[in-house]
């Protein structure tokens, strides 16, 4: 196959973050493992937070993650665009800038033209260009199928960590991007998706979270991360445990693309939602008035997701107004943290 | 006769089309499918109930058979759901395209401006099968929110075919981008390419 006659969803079984390892099935690995201590580990896999995060200096840290999956939608150029801004995010989501990045690939060579990889390397260095980022290297691996991502390093300063563990009573939670990216890949490997809808979600995926990181940098956020393979509540339910507070979600007001509502309600719903319903499910609780395409939505794992924000409940409308006004068209409040029930997340 | 379809061995979405292949061409009373992962079982059973069916299922073993029964009524019609069928050729002399600027139609009194416009939205599907969009800019994108009236009609031409969107920039100005009920968001590319490929564009 070539690059022009490829459809890249077609050469994969899962799609984009919806290719993640069950929640379940990854605590089951890890739990118990005997990690190695270091006083400037800061932050490292016993918090599992968005990346990792090793002090350098009194005024320096570094931040360190990977992300990489199969592709979520045919066109290589796009894959490598979305791939670079998913594995970007968790830098941003930290408070980090990125600076530094390494691909890594995993190529069918021998059923795939390698045109295609040319393309989808360039999306990604398209991404690392608007992210100032610079590529040092890479890995590539054949396999028997496509697989893209990065293992990026930022910077922080130490004191200005921005982890999921930190939400205040009464703070806001402001949520950057729609949801629905999962279920929508869905439906583009099922050939249901028109040309519109494709596009819209592909340019969001390929959106950096960027503009939202350097805005949020000016307002009081206690707790931020990105939303992404957990699905908004799963990810949601990560800020929420050991945190001592409880959260209350409006379920009409999380942005939905309104495409995925109708594909959830016919079934196009990846396995993945399934297992991070089954993981964070029973911290859940959903008024009947929600919808089970919503409750569906909500479990979706994303690819690329926006950032989940937690802030100041006088300085949210402002939050909100200044990302509107610096391109992140689709910031709004979604909820906010409340004295109870302790733990547990409510969606109205 | 019950219809039983054998869906092991696959993972989402291929259980589910291939339901809808078979319902698409029959509406059985009794639909039988068999799967072997709980995300399709969850998945098909969704289907079906789309479809108006009432389910249940068995489980035998690590495998589920799961069992729809036709329920009263009609569900969505499955060819609805064929790739592409809801599209409009990409080409063609007699695409319109409507552009809409404003809540009201023409100058003089707003209130009656607003009556006409929603009069006009409603009987825009006489244009027939010639009308291709229907984008909504400025204040119009409120026609396209929650609250609006003219929400139900233009569902009803979108699942006709019509294209319908609203100007992103406008829905963020207005602060409604996420109460958008119908439509998909474009810009302004998009726009100007539209009128482009359009046979002819009217604009309010």
């Amino acid at each position: 196959m070539t690059s022009e006659t490829v459809r890249l969803t077609q050469t994969v079984k899962g799609a984009g973050c919806a290719a993640k390892l069950s929640p379940g099935e990854l605590d089951r690995a890890l739990c118990g493992l005997d990690l190695p201590v270091d006083p400037n580990l800061l932050v490292g896999l016993d918090r599992a937070d968005d990346a990792g995060v090793y002090r350098v200096s009194d005024d320096l840290a570094l931040v360190q993650t990977i992300d990489f999956f199969p592709p979520m939608v045919d066109d290589p150029y796009s894959f490598g665009q979305i791939a670079a801004a998913n594995a970007l995010s968790d830098v941003y989501a930290m408070g980090g800038t990125p600076k530094t990045a390494m691909n890594i690939v995993a190529f069918p060579a021998k059923t795939m033209d390698i045109s295609v990889l040319r393309l989808v390397i360039e999306g990604g260095l398209d991404k690392m260009r608007e992210a100032g980022v610079v590529l040092v290297g890479g890995h590539t691996v054949e396999d028997s199928e496509l697989k893209y991502g990065l293992s990026v390093t930022g910077y922080i300063h130490p004191d200005r960590i921005l982890t999921k563990r930190n939400l205040q009573c009464g703070d806001c939670l402001v949520l950057t991007k729609p949801i629905g990216t999962g279920i929508v890949a869905t439906a583009i490997k099922a050939g249901l998706a028109g040309r519109g809808v494709t596009d819209r979600v592909t340019r969001a995926m390929a959106t950096l979270n960027r503009a939202a990181a350097l805005v949020m940098r000016d307002f009081p956020v206690h707790a931020c991360t990105d939303i992404t393979g957990f699905g908004f509540l799963g990810h949601l339910a990560e800020m929420v445990v050991d945190s001592g507070h409880g959260v209350r979600i409006r379920g009409a007001d999380v942005p939905i693309y309104p495409e995925a509502l109708e594909w959830a309600a016919m079934g196009l719903i990846p396995a993945g939602a399934y297992n991070n319903r089954s993981f964070r499910g029973p911290f859940v609780d959903f008024a009947p008035e929600v919808a089970r395409s919503v409750q569906d939505l909500l479990f979706d794992p994303q690819t690329s997701g926006g950032l989940l924000i937690a802030v100041s409940a006088d300085a949210a409308e402002r939050l909100v107004d200044a990302l509107r006004a610096n391109g992140v068209e689709a910031a709004v409040i979604v909820g906010e943290v409340v004295a109870e029930p302790v733990e547990r997340i409510i969606v109205e | 006769m019950v219809n039983e379809l054998d869906c092991r061995g696959l993972s989402c979405p291929a259980p589910v089309l291939q339901v809808r292949d078979l319902l698409s061409n029959e509406t059985p009373d009794t639909i039988a499918v068999r799967v072997d992962n709980d995300a399709a079982r969850q998945n098909v059973s969704r289907f079906l109930e789309h479809q108006n069916y009432r389910v249940h299922f068995e489980v035998q073993g690590s495998e589920f058979r799961i069992v729809g029964t036709r329920g009263e009524g009609v569900g969505v019609p499955a060819a609805a759901f064929v790739p592409g069928a809801a599209q409009k050729p990409e080409t063609g002399a007699g695409k319109i395209m409507v552009l809409v600027t404003s809540t009201h139609m023409g100058h003089g009194d707003d209130g009656l401006g607003d009556m006409l416009m929603f009069n006009f939205l409603k009987t825009l599907k006489e244009m027939g099968p010639d009308l291709w969009r229907v984008v909504f800019v400025n204040s119009g994108v409120s026609f396209t929110a929650e609250g609006s009236e003219a929400v139900p009609v233009l569902q009803e031409l979108a699942a006709n075919g019509v294209h319908v969107s609203a100007c992103g920039a406008c829905l963020a100005y207005f602060h409604i981008l996420d109460k958008l009920q119908v439509g998909e968001v474009t810009n302004m590319l998009e726009i100007v390419t539209g009128m482009k490929d359009a046979g002819s564009v009217v604009t309010l």
